[in-house]
């Protein structure tokens, strides 16, 4: 399974990418924000995204409002992996279109049990 | 370490350094992009530091993370102690990284003073520009130089007055008013449109998190909110055409108006409608945002070291190329030639390539000085604004590393001695705030950095005086100099000029340093100051270290170079010149250049080169700067200029001070390449400076010093030992008895096609000599306005500059007194009363022959 990780944090991409290889997933695409990941969605669409909120020139938010305008993603599954914890803005992710809701400091278990409710487990 | 920690350390500390610049721009400027840039940077710092087990590290920057979110969403002010206590944490957050690399861990480290005053600040109370100590107390426990020099900041008395704060919101402009309104799924620009928001783009690109947060309540969300966000995904289109300066703010809000009321096409298309601008700037635009956009994205990361074996490497082929090319000239095979000229050209091409990705530009150092002077005007009370100017230049990475500590003093020292208090600006009628510009460009192959402040200027009286004070120069030294020699003096050790020392800029470096420094990377650096309206500082340095300039010239059988920075330039003597343009003062060779003597070092002699310059015709000098001295290395022949690759010595050679290196030519000889300073030290020409800078003498040894430092040429008269002021003392000459003529009574000698008369000393001062007849005559040359006059001495000893006390004031003619030098009983002689005695009138009609 392809998974895209969309986070501005180069630590913080590796430390996904980790948890997703100790998990089997090593095909792994790397994005510093959403247009980034818009981008890197041309070159090979993958089955889930793990979005961070906080971004430059293009936040998580603006990227899964932009990625649900195109049809052709539809079935890319979005995750949001975020410390941004208030109630409203999980709410205002998943109104945008995200599938899931991660909060960061997120586990390898948490991610698990998030891959299982998304089908992708 | 863990390879991810490392990562983490890495990110944050580039970060943290950009950080330090935003706040400092926040204070002045309240931005709310920037504000949004600071807040996800800790944001990511707290987030990850949460992933790695960080506690500490995390609890700090969770309240400032709080804190930054209240600022962000207007619920507070940017304020001076808001400021300084978000600069307290980022240096808390070093303090914590550095533990981490240090130790591994945190190294229970906590920070409960700065949590609380982040906390009071959060709850609106007023905590005092502290600053940063807070964080710095807790830092003791580990090793952390690094920060240590950061943490100046403010004195601990928080006696500043706080200002009124300044408002956050900005003025409502016609397009906030528009994007306020209902909004439209108006997705169209694609996200190519979307751009890193500059800063005055901000009004429209964050609003609307914080409009969709602040009317927020509860779980509820209005639609709008995010399709608000699409309106400004175009929105942003339009600021850009905006500053791009293509259409007028009242075209936008026109287009923003019309998609307001209920246009679905994007602003390009309304604008293009509205022949506010032409399709073709539409597609320009987006095209150069998308292409903005993905050179930030397409670059890699690169180990230094990989970039430093490359550049050997590409210095090998350099030399490899170098020698083909002197293949070539026996070659009479044209596809041989071809080839080798093709070769010529992708080495220069791979050189400069490779070069170039050693390049950083020198923002990344000059990023921390917004910080550096904020930091300094709030602990000196003074006021100052900095403004840079080619940030973009770059240089050598290993140059930059090297560059960074001198450049900082050079910023606080702007700051600290040449800008004057706010007050005295005023009386001065300049404005308060005092400007300190930086300046980067290239030049003539090397790049310049400037920093010049609009300060005071260095009073060059001030710092003569201080000079010969402190034993630096001597009175007669400080007098001879020019104001521009004597500004130099400010780079020597121990030399301030601050009225009283300060603690900012009193510390550590010195601008000795700063110059030794510059120095070593074969830069160099300059004072330019004018009283009353600021002081600047120009440094220049060589854009790479690895591949530099140079002149080859050949000694003997071997080829030297002489790097091209140390090169003032080249003399040749020849014919007349050649016999006469060496003179020789107490057995060191000189040359007169433009009425100053230079010293002359003949390298064969120093090298053993075999060479004779005995019956040699013409003379090649290379005259040549170390520190402060000029001086002419007389060579064999002067080759070429070539640009050479250096290669350090082998560890044999490595202690021999005359030479810095070695190349290999284009015929695969190898040139050792001259270090300037070390010839100098070696054949001693620094030596007297050395003497006279050495400021380890107590105050009171040295005033005394100075009371009667000066140069003597010592002699003998019979038994007598005797001296006579140096700067009496135009040449020394030799002549035979044979060569004494009469003229009216007197003896004189044929000197420089003149008549010279002479003077015997021992007559006019009645000492009785033994005098034979055929030995050859010493004489000491006196010069006064164009008039020469041999005076006739037995033999002379030595030139010493001492400092000596005239102890003992006879009533002899001609004798000004007696002292003791070298610890022998030595008269001084009074020129001038001797020649008055033995040729009276004969200066007096020098000076109105002169006149």
């Amino acid at each position: 399974m392809r998974i895209l990780i969309v986070d501005d944090s180069r630590s913080m991409r590796m430390i996904l990418k980790r948890m997703l290889a100790d998990m089997g997933h090593t095909d792994v695409v790397e994005a510093e924000h959403g247009a980034d990941a818009l981008d890197r969605m041309l070159e090979s669409t993958p089955e889930l995204a793990l979005v961070d909120w906080n971004m430059p020139v293009m936040n998580g938010l603006e990227f899964v409002t932009e990625l649900r305008t195109k049809r052709e993603y539809d079935k890319v599954k979005v995750m949001m992996v975020t410390s941004e914890s208030s109630p409203r803005l999980v709410y205002e992710a998943l109104k945008a279109g995200a599938d899931e809701y991660a909060m960061k400091p997120v586990t390898r278990e948490v991610i698990e049990d998030k891959l299982q409710l998304l089908g992708l487990g | 370490m863990d390879e991810v920690v490392n990562e983490f350390i890495t990110e944050s500390h580039e970060n943290l350094d950009q950080l330090d610049q935003e706040l400092v721009a926040l204070e002045q400027n309240p931005d709310k992009n920037v504000l949004a840039r600071v807040f996800r940077t800790i944001h990511t710092i707290k987030g990850t530091s949460g992933f790695l087990g960080f506690g500490t590290l995390e609890s700090v920057t969770h309240v400032g993370e709080n804190l930054l979110s209240k600022l962000r969403d207007g619920d507070l002010q940017v304020t001076s102690e808001i400021t300084s206590g978000l600069l307290a944490m980022l240096d808390a957050v070093r303090v914590i990284l550095d533990s981490v690399v240090a130790t591994g861990g945190e190294g229970g480290l906590s920070f409960p003073d700065l949590v609380d005053r982040l906390s009071r600040l959060n709850n609106g109370e007023h905590v005092g520009t502290v600053a940063t100590h807070n964080a710095i107390e807790a830092k003791v426990a580990i090793e952390a130089n690094n920060v240590e020099k950061e943490a100046i900041a403010e004195p601990a008395a928080a006696t500043v007055e706080l200002e009124e704060e300044p408002a956050m919101s900005e003025p409502p402009t016609p397009l906030r008013a528009v994007r306020g309104g209902k909004a439209k799924t108006t997705t169209g620009i694609s996200a190519a449109a979307v751009k890193k928001p500059r800063k005055s783009a901000g009004r429209t690109i964050s609003v609307v998190t914080v409009t969709s947060e602040k009317s927020f309540d509860g779980v509820l969300v209005e639609t709008e909110s995010i399709e608000d966000h699409a309106v400004d995904v175009d929105g942003m289109f339009g600021v850009q055409l905006l500053e791009s300066g293509k259409i007028t703010e009242a075209q936008l809000a026109d287009a923003l108006q019309q998609q307001d009321q209920g246009d679905t096409r994007r602003v390009g298309e309304i604008l293009v409608e509205q022949s506010a601008i032409s399709s073709k700037e539409v597609t320009q635009t987006l095209k150069a945002q998308s292409e903005d956009r993905t050179a930030v994205t397409e670059s890699i990361r690169v180990d230094v070291g990989l970039l430093d074996d490359l550049m050997n490497l590409v210095g090998e082929l350099v030399l490899a190329r170098n020698q083909i090319l002197q293949f070539t000239q026996d070659q009479s095979d044209p596809s041989f030639n071809a080839t080798s000229q093709r070769l010529n050209l992708i080495t220069t091409e791979l050189q400069a390539g490779v070069m170039k990705t050693r390049m950083q530009p020198i923002e990344n150092v000059w990023n921390k000085f917004p910080r550096v002077v904020r930091d300094l005007t709030i602990g000196c009370g003074k006021q100052a604004r900095l403004e840079m100017e080619g940030k973009h230049t770059e240089l050598d990475k290993t140059l930059l590393e090297a560059i960074k500590d001198p450049l900082t003093h050079l910023v606080r020292n702007s700051v600290d001695h040449g800008l004057e208090s706010p007050a005295d600006r005023l009386a001065a009628g300049k404005p308060a705030e005092g400007v300190v510009r930086l300046a980067a460009y290239h030049e003539g192959g090397q790049v310049i950095i400037e920093i010049s402040d609009d300060g005071a200027g260095i009073d060059a009286a001030k710092v003569r005086r201080k000079a010969v004070q402190k034993g630096m120069l001597t009175a007669d030294e400080a007098a001879g100099r020019t104001d521009r020699e004597i500004l130099n003096v400010i780079f020597l050790p121990g030399f301030s000029t601050a009225e009283s020392v300060s603690n900012i800029s009193g510390r550590g470096v010195g601008m000795d340093v700063v110059k030794t420094n510059i120095e070593g990377i074969g830069g160099s650096v300059d004072v330019q100051t004018v009283l009353g309206k600021g002081t600047t500082f120009k440094v220049k340095i060589p854009l790479t270290l690895a591949i530099i300039p140079a002149l080859v010239v050949t000694v003997g059988d071997g080829r030297y170079a002489i790097p091209q920075v140390s090169l003032l330039e080249l003399v040749r003597l020849d014919g007349h010149h050649g016999e006469n343009g060496i003179e020789w003062i107490q057995g060191v060779p000189v040359h007169r250049l433009r009425g100053r003597l230079l010293p002359l070092v003949f390298l064969n002699a120093v090298f053993d080169a075999g060479s004779s310059t005995d019956d040699r015709e013409a003379f090649n000098i290379v005259v040549v700067q170390a520190d402060d001295h000029q001086f002419g290395l007389v060579v064999d022949e002067i080759s070429d200029t070539a640009e050479i690759v250096v290669k350090p010595l082998g560890r044999l050679l490595k202690h021999v001070e005359a030479f810095a290196g070695a190349t290999i030519m284009g015929d695969g000889r190898v040139a050792l390449i001259l270090d300037v300073m070390g010839i100098a030290n070696h054949v001693g020409i620094t030596a007297g400076q050395r003497s006279t800078s050495r400021s380890n003498a107590s105050a009171e040894e040295l005033s005394e010093a100075m009371a009667d430092r000066r140069r003597l040429l010592l002699f003998s008269l019979g038994e007598r030992r005797l001296g006579l002021p140096l700067e009496a003392v135009a040449r020394l000459e030799e002549f035979r008895p044979e060569d004494v003529e009469i003229s009216s009574h007197r003896p004189v000698v044929q000197y420089r096609g003149e008549i010279m008369p002479l003077v015997h000393l021992s007559d006019e001062l009645n000492i009785p000599v033994k005098r034979t007849a055929d030995q050859p005559m010493q004489v000491v040359v006196y010069n006064e306005n164009n008039v020469s006059v041999g005076l006739v001495v037995d033999e002379i000893f030595d030139i010493v500059e001492e400092a000596f006390q005239i102890t003992d004031r006879t009533s002899a003619r001609g004798i000004q007194g007696t002292a003791v030098i070298q610890g022998l009983v030595t008269d001084v002689i009074d020129v001038r009363e001797v020649l008055n005695g033995a040729l009276p009138g004969l200066l007096t009609r020098a000076v109105g022959a002169a006149a």
